[in-house]
């Protein structure tokens, strides 16, 4: 088995890189994929928290990087994810980015390669070093963009990014859009985003209130079901896995659609 | 959803589909950054906790199920709080000290002068 490497970055903070990969992995782990999400952002960690794990850290990737434990003991298992098998690797709380080298991100992911199918790294955001060792190893790059001027501006300069470092072409997921704000043409559109920055968009993750409540948890919004965020993160997990799933842009219902109970 | 319920919830949210997440939100937030903070991870606690059962466990009988190690941060201050209940028989063997169900040392009736 030689697993996928996929890179979550975005060049702005806040626009949902650990809600991201938390939530594809999930979803690849349930459409029964072996995954480990790898959170990238030493010093600043936050996938273990965002996935409900923060309790479960004994090790991390810095521990093992530095020969204090062996790269399985840092994994924290996800049982909530049957039938796949999901893990987490977290990384160092107290320590900056300098505790890893991109040479040492490209050995870890290595050596997971050989066990699963899918390896997502949530990268910190910035172009700097952390960005640097994220980008290392990945197979694949997704680039996460809000509806909004700053975190556009900033998916572009990654992109540009990702394409010199020869890890292109990335991939897009339009996060948090809001149809009705769209339909009032109070938000720009997945059309006018895409022709701006000229990458092919991999997910259009609509605003979702759930997502609060999901953190909120520690419970991924894809391990219960329904909700418009968890159906796009499933879907995105879909086409990951080469699955014909076409990206479409969602609409805001309208009173009597909602009436009607269309969806 | 029924109809009715769906016309409704015309909101974006209903409220009920979320009762309760800030106050989970809040409990672990609390935990993690006194962890963070501290720099302790609950995992280390939880070996700190084996540590200190298996010392105490040479000398004194204790009730090992309900030994609480935690971290609490008030007033800029990181501290570790131990709870140690005795078992009563802890004292037994110290002829002329009372077999207090008191379990801690604090609160312990002095041996009699007798």
């Amino acid at each position: 088995m030689a697993g996928t490497v996929i890179t979550i970055t975005s060049g702005k903070g806040g626009v949902g890189k650990t809600t991201t990969t938390a939530n594809i992995g999930t979803a690849l782990a349930l459409l029964g994929q072996k995954v480990v999400v790898f959170d990238g952002d030493v010093g600043l960690r936050n996938l273990d928290i965002v996935m409900g794990l923060e309790n479960r850290v004994v090790y991390d990737v810095i521990d093992f990087v530095e020969g204090r434990c062996r790269l399985r003991q840092a994994l924290v298992r996800d049982k909530r994810a049957a039938p796949g098998e999901l893990y987490l690797l977290p990384t160092a709380q107290t320590r900056d980015k300098s505790a890893i080298n991109p040479r040492q991100m490209v050995e870890v992911c290595e050596e997971l390669r050989r066990d699963v199918d899918y390896i997502l790294i949530d990268s910190p955001a910035g172009i700097e070093q952390g960005f640097q060792n994220a980008l290392a190893p990945a197979d694949r790059v997704f680039v996460v963009t809000n509806p909004e001027v700053s975190s556009i501006r900033d998916a572009d300069r990654v992109i540009g990014l990702i394409e010199a470092r020869g890890k292109g072409p990335a991939q897009l997921i339009i996060n948090r859009l809001s149809p009705a704000r769209v339909k009032k043409q109070e938000m720009l559109s997945v059309q006018d985003i895409v022709e701006v920055l000229a990458t092919e968009v991999i997910g259009i993750v609509p605003e979702d209130e759930a997502i609060l409540s999901s953190s909120n948890r520690g419970v991924p919004v894809v391990l219960n079901g329904k909700t418009p965020a968890a159906q796009a993160f499933q879907d995105i997990a879909r086409r990951v896995l080469g699955q014909d799933v076409p990206v479409v842009e969602p609409q805001s219902l309208s009173w009597w659609q909602k009436l009607l109970g269309i969806s | 959803m029924g109809l009715i319920d769906r016309f409704f919830s015309n909101k974006p949210n209903a409220p009920s589909t979320d009762t309760g997440s800030a106050a989970a939100a809040r409990q672990r937030l609390q935990f993690v950054l006194v962890h963070d903070r501290a720099e302790i991870p609950p995992a280390t606690l939880n070996l700190i906790k084996d540590d200190i059962i298996a010392v105490l466990s040479r000398r004194i009988r204790i009730d090992r199920e309900h030994v609480s190690v935690q971290l609490t941060y008030t007033e800029n201050e990181s501290r570790l709080v131990v709870d140690i209940p005795l078992l009563t028989e802890a004292l037994s063997d110290a002829p002329g000290r009372a077999r207090g169900s008191s379990a801690r040392p604090a609160t312990a009736p002095r041996p009699s002068s007798r």
